[in-house]
């Protein structure tokens, strides 16, 4: 279902257009508003119907198999860590959800380079970073030994020479 | 050309691509190296980009070592098996033995996992699936990598990467452009990461119109993972093992909930049980395999395709049960809000409330990638204090150009990483492109003049087609001169569609057909040089294209080398019909070579994880 | 110079009546494009189906107290403070591109029909207001153009790119600028007046002779469309949107920009 953008609604921010994974929000020459530009390369992906301050933007299921008359819409709620859906199916009936989207504030994240600097050790071992202690285990990080790996042996003709092939696919200069 | 500035950017590590690899590795890339300049180059905005844009509903990929439920061991057993075999199990119990410490810092972070509230453990969807309320699964993400890297680029369409001009097969960078001021960045870098994802549009979807766009995987997927490393000579393996999935149809919407969590199950059109009826034919093709547990995904694909083929479709999820309780109602439909919208929509359109009706699935076109029950792309290098000699040349996930690493669906042979995997690959890349760096010292790489104002000149050269010829005709789109990206695309989606097994032929391939289908592709390629966009969005969808050409490219030359069929229902080779462990149990390698255009073929070995060969054994 | 009116000056050489002529003439061409926008492209129309719509997915009636409040609600905040703009900078631009608009029309009306000539001076404040107006207008007009427009800071666009989007707003840029430039060189008893007089008197013409191509009367609808959209919250049909959550506010906001690139 792309989307669509209410004339009425859109006050021209360009935060669809900032936020679309596929590049298709783009502002009109004629009305400075927003409009999907390629909607055969819209994903329903809704980045941008959560991103915009207005709710100004919808969409209307893809042309090709979906029935008039439905409304999929949608509010995120950043502060409050929540995610509502409001669902109109063509007949009228209505479903509404809501789940939460965050456990902790936005920014809170601590960052890489927050962490006490890794040891020499640490930095030669097979480790990632707060490995062993974030695996909550108290076995280490797993591993095994290179004896454990053994080799599938082909049937001898192309084992013992490995078959080598060229597929062309040059260009007829 | 003319009038557009040229930006240069140094740094230590560059990391192509910001979605679930990209921002893995940028994060560990600052961990491990607090001295180093970490930068990240974003074709979108990594707020939301990728293949996580929507959100998702479950972590697929978890061990449960705290608690005891799986290890490495088992999860290497399940790749193989789903995989009908070839795996690289170096590679996938690296991933089981480090992904837990990653889902257990999302958690931190504020993603919010589901708990059992019996046991007070996550919840579990499935045996490796936890479930997640995950709308903000990439905004939470990103954070961490925004606040990891020296800089976030967004916006830029990396096009090709750069080789160091002092020593053979080595990267030294990458160039793209601005979609947004069209100003062209030379990235010059002593490590790279891939990290540029999977990859769909390779064939021809299901929906011809506005519905294209609503395919199973993201459209912006473009193949960049793949056209990257194939054009600069680095080795690809398994690129025929592309995947169909079993889907809700139009809306694509997952599957996997349903069956595990939601318990329910599939009938064909007049309500009777399906798959058992095709055991026989699946065992003659394929032998033992198909006692495998749980029945890999290609193979339950088979039965579904051949019973409606067969006139007994369409095939149904019947949810009808499940949903009379009001709590799997309420997963049935968050589990598409938070991850593919679209089929909610397709519902509430068509008025089917899955109390009522038995919704249909279907079959969907083949796609491309490395992360899902697949595993395309790039040879890479194992752990170091493990993986056999043939699987490690230095560096963990080090491709076979020296300082060219890869993460996520870049990677091939470690299928079942999902985001979680595909992460923690990025964070194993990182901290090995890391001790590269270390390691060069003073002999780092330099980036060639020459080369980079060559490549400016063919990456704008689209522009410059459609300016001109533009003036030929009085308007519209068509034109004897140049070819637009879009329909480019639908001619090679044609292409691979009717002679590399899509889902118009029934995922049925042989040689002959592929032979035309190499020439036909040979064609397109030449007519690339005649690209004309109208605008910086069409040049990076030009671009785009480029980037799946190359890549379906490869897919072809890998399906025309592995002579058997290896993984029923996703595609059949007419001439090799069966599964033929005696000689393919092995990966298929690729080498490109850009001056003549041709792929070098190769295999290389599988080797088994020693406890499980014992066990075949008695 | 800003008490001396500058038409008065001008009707030294050019009668009222002809003044007078071309401020009526502009308020036709205004009056007839908006009549053209509504009856020709169905606007109105398009509107009142609007109102029933949303009226059909209501799910409580709103008393008459609430109507009137809701009414003086969408009037303060979003007609007369523009509070539908979620950018400071646009809010702030816009608003000064409205009301000098407003003040500069107004006290032009006024100064050309109830104070037409030398011997009938008008007010000091009068001519202050048109002043005031019209330099609010013209710098209103610029902070938007050069520093704000999405095209340019959402889209990377050239600044100097100009699409039909931009008719209105340079129209009101041009004009507004060569007022300044008249009204300052007539008030001086400069030479070169009259030909900046020929070339505000087009750009004005310009203005408001293209409201059929330009975005100015969509400008009309925007009341309408807060007054829809607020009434659509009190009678729950909220557009088919779903309620706000009633979780408390605990998380904060990501700051966001609308250039990323
Ligand atoms: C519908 C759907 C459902 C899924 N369900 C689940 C699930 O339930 N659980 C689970 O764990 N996983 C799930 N996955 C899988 C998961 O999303 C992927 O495995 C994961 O995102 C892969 O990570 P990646 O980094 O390889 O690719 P991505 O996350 O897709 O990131 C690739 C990035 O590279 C950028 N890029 C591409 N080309 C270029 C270029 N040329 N220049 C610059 N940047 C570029 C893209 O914009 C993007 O940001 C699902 C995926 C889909 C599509
Ligand atoms: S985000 Fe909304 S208001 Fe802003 S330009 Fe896009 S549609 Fe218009
Ligand atoms: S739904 Fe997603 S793909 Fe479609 S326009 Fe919005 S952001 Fe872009």
């Amino acid at each position: 279902m792309p989307t669509f953008v209410y004339m009425t609604s859109c006050d021209g921010c360009g935060h669809c257009v900032d936020i679309c994974p596929s590049d298709i929000m783009h502002i009109d020459p004629v009305t400075r508003r927003a409009v999907n530009i390629e909607p055969n390369f819209c994903w329903e992906c809704y980045s941008c119907v959560k991103a915009c301050p207005q709710n100004a933007i919808d969409a209307r299921g893809y042309a090709d198999f979906a029935p008039m008359g439905h409304s999929v819409r949608v509010l995120r709620e950043e502060d409050k860590g929540t995610i509502s859906w409001r669902l109109k199916f063509r007949d009228g009936r209505e479903k509404h959800f809501e789940s939460p989207i965050r456990t902790t504030a936005w920014g809170s994240i601590k960052c890489a380079s927050e962490y006490e600097i890794p040891s020499n050790e640490a930095i030669n071992s097979q480790e990632l970073a707060h490995e062993p202690d974030y695996l909550k285990t108290d076995q280490g990080l797993p591993s095994v030994t290179v004896d454990h790996f053994i080799k599938y042996e082909l049937a001898p003709a192309s084992a013992a020479k490995k078959k080598s092939k060229k597929v062309s696919a040059q260009a007829a200069e | 050309m003319a009038g557009k500035k040229t930006v240069f950017v140094d740094s230590d590590i560059l990391v192509i691509g910001g979605g679930f690899g990209g921002c893995g590795a940028a994060y560990e890339s600052r961990y491990w190296g607090r001295d180093k300049k970490v930068v990240v180059v974003e074709k979108a905005n990594i707020e939301r980009s990728g293949a996580v844009a929507q959100g998702l509903y479950a972590i697929n990929c978890y061990m449960g070592m705290r608690w005891g439920e799986n290890e490495p061991e088992d999860y290497v057993r399940y790749q193989r098996n789903d995989l009908m075999g070839l795996v690289r199990e170096d590679l996938g119990y690296d991933i089981g033995r480090h992904v837990d410490s990653t889902v257990h810092k999302f958690e931190e972070w504020g993603l919010p996992i589901m708990t059992d509230p019996d046991t007070g453990r996550y919840q579990r969807e499935g045996k490796w699936q936890i479930m997640i309320h995950g709308e903000s699964y990439k905004p939470i993400v990103a954070e961490a990598a925004r606040k990891a890297a020296d800089a976030v680029y967004n916006r830029i369409m990396v096009t090709h990467l750069l080789m160091d001009k002092k020593q053979p097969n080595r990267v030294a960078g990458a160039v793209g452009f601005n979609v947004r001021s069209g100003d062209f960045y030379v990235f010059q870098s002593k490590a790279v990461i891939v990290a540029a994802g999977g990859a769909s549009h390779i064939f021809k979807p299901h929906s011809a119109g506005e519905g294209m766009g609503r395919t199973w995987y993201a459209p912006w997927s473009s193949a960049s993972a793949y056209a990257l490393p194939i054009r600069v000579g680095a080795k690809m393996t398994q690129m025929e093992n592309r995947i169909v999935l079993t889907r809700f149809k139009d809306g694509y919407g997952p599957v996997g909930a349903y069956f595990l969590h939601l318990k329910t199950y599939t009938q064909n059109g007049y309500g009777e049980p399906y798959e058992p009826t095709w055991r026989q034919s699946i065992e003659d093709m394929v032998g033992d395999y198909v006692n495998h547990e749980p029945v890999p995904t290609c193979l339950r694909n088979h039965a579904f395709l051949k019973e409606v083929e067969a006139g007994r479709g369409p095939i149904r999820m019947v949810t009808k049960e499940a949903f009379k309780d009001p709590h799997k109602e309420i997963v049935g439909w968050e589990n598409f809000l938070g991850m593919t919208i679209g089929q909610a929509v397709v519902w509430a359109a068509n008025n089917i409330d899955p109390k009522e009706v038995n919704p249909e699935l279907v079959m969907s076109e083949p796609y491309v990638m490395g992360s899902h029950a697949t595993c395309s792309g790039a040879w890479a290098s194992g752990p170091e204090d493990y993986a056999p000699d043939e699987y490690q040349w230095g560096y963990n996930r080090m491709m076979t150009v020296d300082g060219l690493f890869g993460a996520g669906d870049t990677l091939g042979g470690t299928p079942h990483k999902f985001s979680s995997g595909s992460f923690t690959e990025g964070r194993l890349a990182g901290k090995a492109a890391n001790k590269y760096v270390d390691d060069l010292g003073t002999n780092t790489p330099e980036i060639s003049e020459e080369e980079y104002l060559e490549l400016k000149e063919q990456i704008y050269q689209p522009l410059e087609t459609y300016r001109v010829g533009r003036n030929e005709i009085t308007a519209g789109t068509v034109s004897p001169t140049y070819l637009l990206p879009l329909s480019g695309l639908q001619r090679l989606e044609k292409i691979m569609d009717e002679y590399c097994g899509g889902v118009g032929q029934r995922y049925m391939v042989n040689e002959p057909l592929m032979t035309r289908g190499i020439e036909l592709l040979k064609m397109l390629k030449e007519d690339l040089k005649n690209l004309g966009a109208d605008g910086l969005h069409q040049l990076q969808r030009a671009w785009e294209l480029h980037h799946r050409v190359l890549a379906s490219e490869c897919v072809t030359a890998h399906t025309m080398f592995r002579e058997e069929t290896r993984w029923p229902g996703y595609y059949y080779r007419g001439d090799h019909p069966k599964l033929d462990d005696k000689n393919w149990h092995c990966f298929t390698l690729s080498q490109y070579d850009e001056r003549t255009g041709e792929f070098e073929m190769e295999k290389a070995p599988v080797y088994h994880l020693v406890d499980d060969v014992k066990q075949a054994a008695e | 110079m800003f008490d001396i009116n500058p038409f008065a000056e001008l009707s030294h050489s050019i009668s009222p009546a002809i003044m007078q002529g071309f401020v009526i003439a502009m308020a036709v061409c205004v009056a007839g494009g908006t009549l053209y926008d509504v009856i020709h492209k169905g606007s109105a129309k398009y509107f009142f189906g609007l109102v029933k719509k949303g009226a059909a997915g209501k799910t409580r009636e709103v008393p008459f107290g609430e109507k009137v409040s809701v009414v003086a609600k969408t009037t303060a905040h979003d007609v007369l403070a523009s509070g539908e703009f979620c950018n400071v900078r646009r809010r702030l631009a816009h608003l000064l591109t409205m009301y000098g608009f407003l003040a500069y029309v107004i006290a032009t009306a006024t100064m050309v029909f109830a104070y037409p000539t030398a011997s009938t001076p008008a007010p000091a404040l009068l001519v202050n207001v048109w002043w005031i107006g019209l330099i609010m207008l013209a710098v209103g007009c610029y902070w938007f153009w050069f520093f704000i427009r999405v095209d340019v800071a959402a889209e990377g666009n050239s600044p100097f790119r100009m699409v039909r989007a931009d008719l209105f707003v340079v129209a009101l840029m041009v004009s507004a600028s060569l007022g300044i430039i008249w009204g300052y060189l007539q008030v001086n008893g400069n030479f070169w007046s009259t030909f900046a007089l020929g070339l505000y008197l087009i750009s004005t013409t310009v203005l408001f002779g293209s409201v059929i191509w330009s975005k100015f009367s969509h400008m009309f609808f925007k009341p309408a469309a807060a007054y829809q959209k607020n009434m659509a919250k009190a009678d729950g049909g909220r557009r088919n949107l779903p309620a706000p959550s009633d979780k408390p506010s605990i998380y904060g906001k990501v700051q966001r920009h609308s250039h990323h690139y």
